[in-house]
């Protein structure tokens, strides 16, 4: 207990981060601001390089700047299960545009200097690919906020909770209307920033109505233990987010930016989508 | 050598002696002698077949990070310890720098029944017989903080207080010190001295050829799941963790999530190799699936479970297994293929043929399919879908939903559609919806992530009949054991032969589960060879291939629900593979395969489209038996595995070959590559209007 850490003493190498980085979850502490205006969070996605990398940089601005308190900056894959055919179009036009993994930093950085809490939203092998802790480094140091896993569970997350842990970066973990109260617990556990429920069954995707589930579930998961919940997955619409927004604490929209931008790469239909959708969200309980 | 050592040392020592003018040696002996305390058996709290304990620590400060934070109450802290499962709980009584005292170490004492650790530099009698007073279990000596001489003494004074001591190594030579001075429980400290991080490989170094009864416990730089994971693959028995634990918010939780990684490691490794269960193999397998999934998975788990200790349910597999499939599929004698091998390779060699070609259906793929089918019926679920390379797995799919009276959907690649169009017929024929997927590369890959999409959609009432030992568990798992009848039959029909056991089995390894199939029953037999053959479709070099398993190709990765080895490029995006054979072309490989490769057990190698069609014909010619593709690259590994074991000095090697479907189905891209097509024919025989609905037009 002494050797190593007499050389840490002298200075001689770079220090390990000291233990749990306890900063305040930034995931957190943006949603609380909104509650105490009586608001629900509107978390916007889109996936970065779409069109391109450079200009999706400008899609980023264009969220915040319509209204968007947290933007879930979608990391493009090949194979992505979790998404259907809208985000998997733009997926691959990122990905043929040349998006690389350690640009999106770059993201992070231009959410967080326009006032968004930058979120990344991944499929784990492109992490696990990347190195658990060095992403996490490099994401907590452009200001980052926390992860998305599509495609991880708690139970697979040891080496990614402990890189969160020693970065002080947000997991957040789904759950689904099939999610039994046991997995909600355990989602519930591991996750710090909001738990991510979805609306419905199936990937992700635009829907014109949604069933009862959401509310029923959002209850679920806060009496297993959750303080903060969002609600995605097939969410669309002004009306849709303003219904939403009553009893979740977020309200999360990716199809319907992600389809704005494919009609109009100029950005000016995702301006007006995204102030629309910002407009119903934040005044749903109003 | 260490400055800071020395002054820990000195102020440690000069405390005890202020403690020392309070109650003198005499008297703290007397206590100890009057004291009734019997102190625990350590070593078997220490190491344990099926974990890796845990030795979680009071620890408020540190030389290196300072300051970690207030503990105002020790004993409840360590209760929390242990309600997460710690073994034993380690308390700091140098009052100095780390801030603990022997207060700490009465209150951890009085708050749990696990044994405890005394962490202080020791360096006199006095300190030992005041560990014992306060009721700790073991306690800690720094080899480098004391000579031979006192070492053995105190270690030796310790014992005699019936207490064990933790001895603390940093280096081979002190390790030495350590066991020469009787030194049964050794701390090994193995940080990179660069970064801090866990140095597995130095841990290696210094904890080989230790005594068999000696307990390694790794002592530093554990915080989380990755230490310990690291740790106990390099074989630690237990593990010492401080601040991950202490500054952690949920202190049962942290504890919790290091026991649950130690025991993965333990269990990912557990033999027989036969009879090894999932979730891991090694390190490879797992979940990574949608959590909306995890639900429809621990169901299926549930219900296998339940169903293979359930005789009724075996009963009628079996049954079906004897009357619908046609089992057992014939063990053949390949004489004259034999002769052909035999000249390539200038030795005589005896190749047998597992005939999974003669299942009704014309693969192995029926035994899995209807495993799975007879689940879901127990499941209650009336859907099924499923995804296909060859066709081979829709087909069979197709034919047990139709037995059975299933919904039936397959996915399957628009390439793979197109070149096995005679199969996207059957399957029509058959009553199933087949879904051309136009996604991605549209290959196995992308009608792998289409069935995912539709399961994660309708997982309520549909159950995803995977065809291959990948994807998340339970799958691989559940698909070995439907498959691993092809090997367990092999095992009694060689010796129809007056063969008592093959000395090498040859498969074709696409996702793998044939070759699982006809190995598992010989996996803990040392005596018989195993070699499985990827697709080299036009060689590694070309890239254009789908080798995982041979050095320089797959890397370690998640997809489609399994860690195992993948094909990908530098950004972790999923390469496009090739192969001749729809069946084998897939970019990563179950995760029992990437176990077997790395403990040794099986030789992979692989067969390039020109070997593979090339012993197609061989068997076409020799035998009168047209294998599939896939099967060829099987046949194309005979050969290779004939020159290894004839190298290796086997004289008239008895060579099993996994013939896992029949060729039928390629007779077309057979007939075009030995040109007995014209292009015209092959064309018309490709877009003959067999194919199935595109994905974007479906429903």
């Amino acid at each position: 207990m002494t050797e190593n850490e007499a050389t840490m003493t002298n200075g001689a190498n770079p220090p390990q981060p000291k233990g749990f980085a306890s900063r305040p979850s930034i995931t957190e502490g943006r949603i609380a601001e909104l509650r105490a205006k009586n608001e629900p969070a509107f978390v916007g996605y889109l996936p970065y390089g779409f069109p391109t990398p450079a200009t999706s940089l400008d899609a980023f601005r264009t969220l915040v700047d319509n209204g968007v308190d947290i933007v879930e900056i979608g990391l493009p894959y090949s194979d992505p299960v979790m998404d259907g055919p809208v985000i998997q179009k733009a997926s691959g036009i990122a990905l043929r545009a040349g998006e690389k993994i350690a640009g999106v930093f770059d993201a992070v950085e231009t959410v967080a200097k326009a006032g968004g809490v930058p979120l990344i939203m991944g499929y784990w092998n492109l992490i696990f690919h990347y190195g658990v802790l060095r992403f996490a480094r490099d994401f907590a140091n452009a200001g980052g906020a926390g992860l998305v896993t599509a495609d991880l569970i708690p139970d697979e997350a040891g080496e990614w909770i402990e890189a969160s842990d020693r970065y002080g970066l947000d997991r957040i973990f789904l759950v689904s209307p099939a999610s039994t109260d046991e997995r909600l617990k355990v989602v519930a556990r591991n996750t710090r920033g909001f738990v991510y429920a979805s609306a419905r069954m199936g990937v992700t995707g635009e829907r014109a109505s949604l069933d009862q589930t959401p509310e029923r579930l959002v209850e679920r998961t806060r009496e297993a233990g959750a303080p903060n919940v969002c609600v995605g997955i097939g969410v669309s619409t002004p009306e849709q987010g303003a219904e939403i927004g009553k009893y979740a604490d977020g309200v999360i929209v990716g199809s319907a930016l992600v389809h704005s931008v494919l009609d109009d790469p100029g950005f000016a239909k995702l301006a007006t989508v995204t102030a629309g959708l910002a407009d119903g969200i934040h005044n749903a309980r109003k | 050598m260490s400055t800071v050592l020395d002054s820990l040392v000195a102020g440690a020592l000069a405390d005890q002696k202020a403690r020392e003018e309070k109650l003198p040696f005499d008297e703290l002996k007397r206590l100890v002698e009057a004291d009734i305390y019997e102190p625990l058996d350590v070593r078997g709290y220490l190491r344990r077949p099926d974990s890796v304990p845990v030795i979680a620590e009071v620890k408020r400060a540190s030389p290196s990070k300072g300051f970690l934070g207030e503990i105002p109450d020790p004993g409840a802290l360590a209760a929390e310890y242990e309600k997460g499962g710690a073994s034993a709980i380690s308390v700091l009584t140098e009052g100095r720098v780390f801030l603990g005292s022997f207060d700490d170490l009465d209150k951890v004492r009085a708050a749990v029944s696990i044994p405890v650790l005394n962490k202080d530099f020791i360096t006199t009698d006095y300190q030992v017989y005041e560990a014992r007073l306060h009721h700790a279990d073991l306690l800690l000596l720094i080899v480098a903080a004391l000579d031979d001489a006192t070492l053995k003494h105190l270690l030796d004074l310790t014992h005699e207080l019936g207490l064990v001591a933790l001895v603390e190594t940093h280096t081979r030579d002190e390790i030495n010190r350590a066991i020469a001075a009787g030194a049964r429980i050794i701390g090994i400290n193995a940080r990179n001295l660069k970064d801090l991080s866990v140095d597995t490989d130095k841990y290696r170094e210094l904890a080989e050829n230790l005594p068999d009864d000696a307990i390694c416990v790794a002592e530093s730089g554990v915080f989380g799941a990755i230490e310990m994971q690291d740790y106990a693959r390099a074989g630690a028995d237990a593990v010492l963790v401080g601040e991950g634990v202490a500054t952690a918010d949920d202190h049962v939780l942290a504890v919790q999530r290091l026991v649950e990684a130690g025991k993965t490691v333990k269990e990912s490794n557990a033999e027989p190799l036969s009879q090894h269960e999932g979730p891991y193999f090694g390190q490879y397998g797992g979940r990574y699936v949608p959590e909306a999934l995890v639900g429809a998975l621990d169901e299926l788990e549930r219900v296998y479970n339940d169903a293979k200790n359930d005789p009724t349910f075996m009963q009628e597999l079996r049954r079906l297994n004897k009357e619908y499939v046609g089992r057992p599929s014939p063990l053949t004698a390949a004489p004259r293929f034999s002769e052909r091998v035999g000249e390539a390779v200038g030795a005589p060699v005896r190749v047998f043929l597992k005939r999974e070609d003669l299942n009704h259906t014309g693969a192995h793929k029926i035994n899995n399919a209807l495993g799975q089918a007879l689940l879901v019926k127990r499941m209650g679920k009336h859907r099924v879908i499923a995804e296909t390379g060859a066709g081979q797995h829709g087909v069979a799919t197709a034919t047990v939903c139709a037995m059975l009276g299933l919904k039936c959907r397959i996915y399957m690649g628009q390439i793979d559609a197109r070149r096995q169009a005679l199969n996207v017929a059957r399957m029509r024929l058959l009553g199933a919806e087949v879904v051309e997927v136009t996604n991605g590369d549209m290959i196995l890959k992308d009608a792998i992530n289409e069935a995912l999409r539709d399961w994660v959609t309708n997982v309520e009432d549909t159950h995803y009949l995977l065809g291959t030992v990948a994807g998340p568990h339970p799958f691989p798992q559940i698909v070995r054991d439907f498959q691993k009848v092809i090997g367990e039959e092999l095992r009694d029909q060689i010796k129809d032969y007056g063969i008592e056991y093959p000395d090498a089995i040859c498969a074709c390894v696409g996702g793998g589960s044939n070759a699982i199939g006809v190995m598992n029953a010989f996996l803990d037999d040392p005596r018989v060879n195993l070699y499985g053959f990827e697709a080299g479709g036009r060689g590694p070099a070309s890239g254009e291939h789908a080798i995982r398993l041979s050095e320089g190709t797959g890397q370690l990765g998640m997809f489609q629900g399994a860690k195992s080895y993948l094909l990908e490029d530098s950004e972790g995006q999923t390469l496009s593979t090739y192969s001749i054979s729809a069946g084998l072309d897939y970019a990563s490989v179950g995760p029992e395969h990437a176990w077997l490769r790395d403990i040794g057990r099986v030789n992979y190698g692989y067969a390039t489209d020109e070997e593979a069609m090339s012993a197609f014909k061989d068997l076409c010619e020799t035998e009168g038996i047209i294998p599939a593709i896939e099967s060829s690259h099987a046949l194309a590994g005979c050969y290779k595995a004939a020159a290894d074991l004839v190298k290796r000095g086997y004289k008239n090697p008895v060579i099993v070959v996994n013939v896992s479907g029949r060729g039928d189905k390629d007779v077309a891209t057979a007939g075009k590559w030995f040109g007995y097509l014209t292009d015209e024919q092959s064309k018309a025989l490709e877009t003959n209007g067999a194919h199935g609905t595109e994905t974007d037009k479906k429903d």
